[in-house]
């Protein structure tokens, strides 16, 4: 028994103890194999996935490794059951391989020959392989290499990828850096991203995700096709990618609803490629219109669903995912990591904040009490109504504008899912929304008064949940959100971490009705900061009402 | 050869050897024989001697079979003859075990010993007391030879058509002697022959030594870290699943013992194997840790919580030593492509398992720090206990020691020598985890506990959090359903904040303090109880003296609320008494409408009135009517009907048959078999008894009885 900073766990999660001496070299050790679940203040979880362990391998490690640095690390003896696990799906990773074949283009081979006889016995396999040329190799359509994939990830024998990718057109593209420097987190990103052939990286919101794009975009050197959810983000990618690379505007294209040009790097919206004209999809030429090296997946836990059936596709170009969260409500976390890849590199958010790259912010519920006459008429609401009712009530619309007022001096965000709630309140701050339909020429106005300061505060619907670069915004207030989706929470803090020029801390509010669905969605909401280390202080909206009494 | 003489013997024999004897034969000793002459008939007694045979190991039983085949008595000499040199030693024990005894200079064995070995030992046949030379052998036939070879080693029978015609070289062996008739159909070899054929020795090869042990070099260190590792896994899953029946009981299977699919869902829950289940369930049974109730739930006793407030070490031995001498073989639950034999059931005693354990552990405790070969440890048990051996007790004793910590990596660790030693530490408390006696709370709402936690803190933990992450350590949630059941518990919120303050070793998050602290505000602001019948009056003078009136003390009012009583009586009672007492109630029901006439009492069951027997009574017209009609349909459609029997009642069928039977008459009967199903049969009809016709059936031609109430109808053959 040493004493050790890991406690293994006979369900597999590790227990990373973070003021234990030993806890940073631990993390490096097990990072490489292990997801990292929760990252709160004192114990760090991990946990030992099938993904993850098939990432390790991807990623050039083997079991006997991965055993010695639990054993290594491990505080108590590790059950002798956990180890043998790892090792057996450890082991069940490259037994088989997608290789090019000079004749036949793309195989599947094995050394296996049992494993793959029962492979091609899945009903789901079947379909996808060709001739069998020997006992180990069979001939598959090129055009199958992704849903191949995918579909033997399901059946527990995920393959290895040696079919390599294509370089795409030349394009010279690289960093200028030039009163800036990239950070040595976003500089890992890339790295690891570009031996990893393909995959996700997973920051913070407001880390710099734009950098990793760009400098791996300067890896790859290549024609790039990058994938955003809206118009407002392709044009920051834009000034972005003009500000730190050697781009000229003319080398940069927007593919959107207004726009369709097409240049070496383009930036396309998730919209725009999945607008369907009598029922078929419109824009999908646009992956093959020039012949892309790389292409960018922006918050790729978004990812719409079509779009991952046209990443099936194109397996053999370089695919980059970015995320600050990648939790998906759907569940298709296993697609994420057999179309677009596996994770890359991820980075506990507190870590990041440690390190100066986004502000510190405060987490605070607003706990509100209904009045007698909104409690009886959430008691005999239509269940299918209840969230709608208690999320929108007058008693917290109060308690938002209370708020407003108190921080009227610093840059204030009211974000908020129903519209009729965000007009109201907009009406009765006197101050703009954005919404939906808001024209782009007006959001992009209104977003650069903001910036310059001659707005102090904007209410917002959900448009602006994500990539919207506001760097001064340091108070949100949330009113009602997407039930109890622990991303669009994430990202709407995210909306405010952007390091301030004099240091100071974010707040984030959210208000939330007592003893509702408005308060169980909350927690589910919270669960993904909470675990990141951000502690919900939770407070009265009496308090916050009598501080102004107005 | 008698008994007496057994007697005799043993009478002689010193203090010591007797001593000795009650040593290799302890069942000798219980009860403690009254004289020698009741030890010497119980020494020869069938089940002692069985016993006995049983602790012999290969080799012992080699050499008393080979005594066996023997004429009584024999010397040494004759013995070593027909067996090895190593034998004469095994004689001196096995004279030691009164297995044989001595008859002046030479041996005999005990009467019944001979009918345990069997008439043919070790396949040899009869004796034949005729004189043998075996100078023919020299002209045997290579037919002869083949069938004397496959006799040779037993068993020393073989079937002939017939005997009194034989095939050429059975032929030849009867002629030569070489072969006995048994009976019309068998031929023996005889012992005399069968001896001669193997060279004068009884078995091919005897086995004076076992093979010797094979395993894979572990070291110590190595063994006790894996074994502490088993051992506080051990006892987790103790604990965890005694906690999991007490939350979810399973039901016992009618025949006993727990179901599949609990077994299944229990795994689940413990995240370890069917089997592995089965057999800490098994363990907890054995120590009476859990029971099966007489409602067929399956829980933790109160023996539990005594066990559980023991140290881990006492823990640990006291259902190891349970584990030891159980005959019970939890192993034989859940075999592959077997019956299903369910764990806590009934089925799962077999005899001799604990010696095999024992066995087993020794061999280990002789060879430390490797780890066995199974196909190794197997042969060598087999020669030990060749009566008792079992291939698969073996491996289920080997993977069930290490699931008990008593074996790390295979091999026995400190804490298995330290406890076939018997030694009154056994370093077990030493080497688990230290239990702490802190927890650390997050701002998630989750609390870790670093390691083991004291069963206090745990008892009390587990009360106000849910358990999400087992192992090493624990991961608590706490939530608002967990804080609730804290209060359900008699726990009140500051209790709780104070505990959560003092144990954590970080401070309480306030998200924490602050869900305490609501859920606290709310909990019990709400009461449910229960009433029978309410008293409400807007007078609230009035109810104040009802409340204190002398003669409806016996009512036992409570006041609910200024203007509301209840009580637990029925409310008819209440009314009742009340007007006794001279007040003036009313009855009022749900509603709070008032019941003016008084309540018809009507009962609270459905009607179900009781059957009739009806009596025929006289049809209406239109039923007649409808009868008849129904009738001619019926009779115009069977007589489309091709070889229908025409049905006859139950008198004219027996009037028919008397009939038949005094003319002799062939007829055709419609016969309705189990199903309804009716055939006709062409018969001769006979006699008739009992309900019942006998008759020849022409189709079978044989004699067969036909019930009277199944037949449909007679009629003449055609």
């Amino acid at each position: 028994m040493t004493d050790g900073p890991l406690i293994v766990q006979s369900d597999k999660t590790l227990l990373l103890d973070i003021d234990h001496p030993l806890s940073d070299d631990c993390r490096r050790a097990i990072a490489s194999f292990a997801e990292l679940e929760k990252s709160p203040e004192h114990i760090h979880t991990y946990r030992l996935t099938p993904l993850g362990l098939w990432n390790a391998r991807a990623a050039g490690h083997d079991a006997e490794q991965v055993v010695d640095i639990l054993l290594k690390y491990s505080r108590f003896a590790v059950p002798h059951a956990l180890l043998v696990d790892v090792a057996e799906t450890m082991s069940r990773y490259g037994r088989l391989r997608l290789e090019a074949h000079p004749v036949h283009g793309l195989v599947l081979v094995s050394h296996d020959p049992a494993v793959l006889k029962e492979v091609t016995r899945g009903k789901k396999v079947a379909p996808m392989l060709g001739l069998q040329l020997d006992a180990e190799t069979i001939v598959v359509h090129p055009g199958q290499r992704g849903f191949l994939k995918q579909a033997l990830l399901k059946l527990g024998w995920p393959a290895e990828d040696f079919a390599g990718y294509v370089d795409g057109e030349h394009h010279e593209i690289d960093l200028v850096q030039d009163g800036w420097s990239i950070r040595k987190y976003q500089e890992l990103a890339a790295e690891g991203f570009w031996h990893g052939g393909s995959g996700v990286v997973v920051l913070p919101c407001g880390a710099g995700k734009t950098i990793v794009g760009a400098a791996a975009m300067a890896h790859a050197k290549a024609t790039t096709l990058i994938l955003v959810t809206n118009t407002i983000a392709a044009r920051q990618w834009r000034d972005e990618l003009l500000k730190r690379t050697t781009l000229h505007e003319d080398e940069i294209g927007e593919y959107s609803g207004s726009k369709k040009e097409i240049r070496p790097v383009t930036i396309a919206t998730y919209q725009v490629m999945t607008t369907r004209k009598q029922g078929v999809y419109a824009h999908l030429d646009l992956f093959d219109a020039i012949d892309w090296g790389l292409i960018i997946y922006d918050e790729v836990h978004l990812l719409p669903a079509p779009i991952f059936r046209f990443t099936a596709d194109i397996q053999s170009r370089r695919r980059l995912g970015l995320t600050a969260t990648l939790v998906r409500e759907d569940g298709m976390e296993g697609e994420v990591f057999s179309l677009i890849g596996p994770k890359r590199f991820d980075v506990p958010w507190k870590e990041i904040e440690a390190q100066g790259y986004i502000a510190p912010a405060d987490c605070i519920e607003v706990r509100v009490n209904l009045t007698e006459d909104e409690r009886l008429n959430y008691a005999t609401a239509e269940p299918e109504d209840r969230y709608r009712f208690c999320s929108t009530t007058a008693t917290k619309r109060k308690v938002a504008i209370a708020l407003a007022k108190q921080h009227s001096e610093e840059q204030v965000l009211i974000i908020g899912q129903y519209i009729d709630q965000l007009d109201a309140l907009s009406a009765e701050l006197g101050v703009p929304l954005i919404k939906g339909d808001t024209p782009i020429k007006e959001r992009e106005r209104l977003f650069n008064l903001y910036r310059t300061g001659e707005i102090k505060c904007l209410v917002v619907s959900k448009v602006a949940n994500f990539s919207i670069d506001l760097p001064d915004a340091t108070i949100a207030i949330q009113v009602s959100g997407t039930f109890g989706s622990r991303q669009e929470e994430a990202q709407r803090l995210g909306r405010i971490l952007r390091p301030k020029s004099d240091g100071r801390t974010a707040r984030f509010y959210s208000i939330v009705a007592r003893d509702t669905v408005d308060q169980d969605f909350a927690q589910n909401r919270q669960r993904f900061l909470a675990e990141q280390g951000y502690a919900y202080g939770i407070i009265d909206a009496d308090d916050v009402l009598s501080a102004n009494p107005d | 050869m008698s008994v007496n003489s057994f007697a005799d013997e043993l009478r002689a024999r010193s203090d010591d050897a007797i001593a000795q004897l009650f040593a290799v034969r302890p069942d000798l000793l219980s009860p403690v024989p009254t004289d020698l002459s009741a030890l010497s008939a119980r020494a020869n007694s069938t089940p002692s001697l069985m016993r006995a045979l049983e602790s012999l190991n290969k080799f012992q039983l080699e050499v008393l079979t080979s005594a066996s085949t023997l004429t009584q008595p024999f010397s040494k000499s004759e013995l070593l003859s027909v067996s090895v040199p190593e034998a004469g030693e095994e004689l001196l024990r096995l004279w030691a075990a009164a297995l044989v005894y001595k008859d002046g200079t030479k041996f005999r064995l005990p009467g019944n010993l001979g009918q345990l070995i069997g008439d043919e030992p070790a396949g040899l046949g009869p004796r034949s007391m005729k004189k043998f030379d075996f100078k023919a052998l020299a002209d045997l036939p290579v037919d002869s030879a083949a069938v004397l070879e496959r006799l040779t080693w037993g068993p020393p029978r073989g079937q002939v058509g017939n005997i009194k015609a034989p095939g050429k070289s059975i032929a030849w062996l009867l002629e030569h002697d070489y072969l006995a008739v048994m009976d019309s159909k068998t031929v023996v070899l005889p012992r005399e022959v069968g001896m001669h054929l193997r060279g004068g020795k009884v078995f091919k090869e005897y086995s004076p030594k076992a093979v010797s042990f094979v395993g894979t070099a572990r070291k110590q260190k190595d063994i006790d870290r894996a074994a502490i590792a088993n051992i506080s896994n051990f006892l987790r899953w103790c604990e965890e699943l005694a906690h999991h029946w007490s939350d979810e009981p399973p039901i016992a299977l009618r025949s006993g013992g727990l179901g599949i699919r609990d077994l299944k869902r229990s795994a689940d829950h413990l995240g370890i194997a069917e089997n592995c289940v089965a057999f800490v369930a098994e363990v907890l049974y054995l120590g009476g840790l859990i029971v099966i109730d007489p409602d067929d739930q399956i829980l933790p006793t109160n023996s539990f919580d005594i066990w559980m407030s023991r140290s881990l070490e006492e823990r640990w031995s006291s259902l190891v030593s349970l584990w030891l001498e159980t005959s019970r073989v939890s192993g034989l639950s859940g075999k592959v492509g077997e019956k299903n034999i369910a764990p806590l059931g009934p089925e799962l005693d077999r005899a001799g398992i604990s010696s095999m354990r024992k066995v087993t552990l020794n061999i280990l405790a002789k060879n430390l720090e490797s780890d066995p070969v199974i196909k190794n440890l197997q042969e060598i048990i087999a020669w030990q206990m060749p009566q008792r051996f079992n291939a698969e007790y073996i491996e289920w004793t080997l993977r069930e020691a290490e699931w008990l910590g008593l074996t790390g990596q295979g091999a026995l660790s400190e804490f298995g020598i330290a406890f076939l030693n018997g030694s009154d530490e056994l370093g077990v408390e030493r080497a688990l985890p230290k239990p702490v006696d802190h927890i650390l709370i997050q701002a998630d709402n989750s609390a870790i506990a670093p390691g083991p936690l004291t069963v206090e803190l745990a008892n009390m933990i587990g009360t106000i959090a849910d358990i999400e992450s087992r192992g090493g350590a624990s991961v608590y949630r706490f939530s608002e359903g967990s804080i609730r059941r804290g209060l359900d518990h008699g726990q009140t919120g500051e209790q709780i904040k104070d505990f959560l303050k003092k144990t954590s070793k970080t401070p309480v998050p306030q998200p924490l303090e602050y869900l305490i602290n609501d859920v606290a505000k709310r909990h019990g602001r709400l009461r449910v109880g229960m009433a029978q019948t309410y008293i409400r009056c807007e007078d609230e003078g009035l109810l104040t003296q009802i409340l204190h009136d002398k003669k409806l003390e016996s009512l036992r009012f409570r006041k609910l609320a200024p203007q509301v009583l209840v009580c637990d009586f029925e409310a008819g009672d209440v009314i009742a008494t009340l007007r006794e007492a001279s007040y003036l109630p009313a009855a009022e029901n749900a509603g709070g409408i008032l019941i003016s006439a008084p309540a018809i009492r009507r009962a609270k069951s459905r009607p179900k009135p009781p059957r009739i027997i009806s009596e025929t009574s006289a049809p209406s017209e239109i039923v007649i009517k409808a009868a008849v009609r129904t009738l001619r349909t019926g009779e115009k459609a069977s007589s489309h009907k091709p070889r229908e029997v025409p049905r006859t009642t139950a008198n004219e069928t027996l009037d028919l048959l008397h009939q038949y039977i005094e003319e002799q008459a062939s007829l055709t009967i419609g016969y309705a078999d189990t199903n309804g199903g009716v055939s006709n049969r062409l018969i001769d009809p006979i006699s008739i008894s009992l309900g019942t016709l006998i008759a020849r059936d022409h189709a079978t031609g044989e004699m067969q009885s036909f019930r009277i109430p199944r037949i449909t109808g007679v009629s003449p053959a055609k």
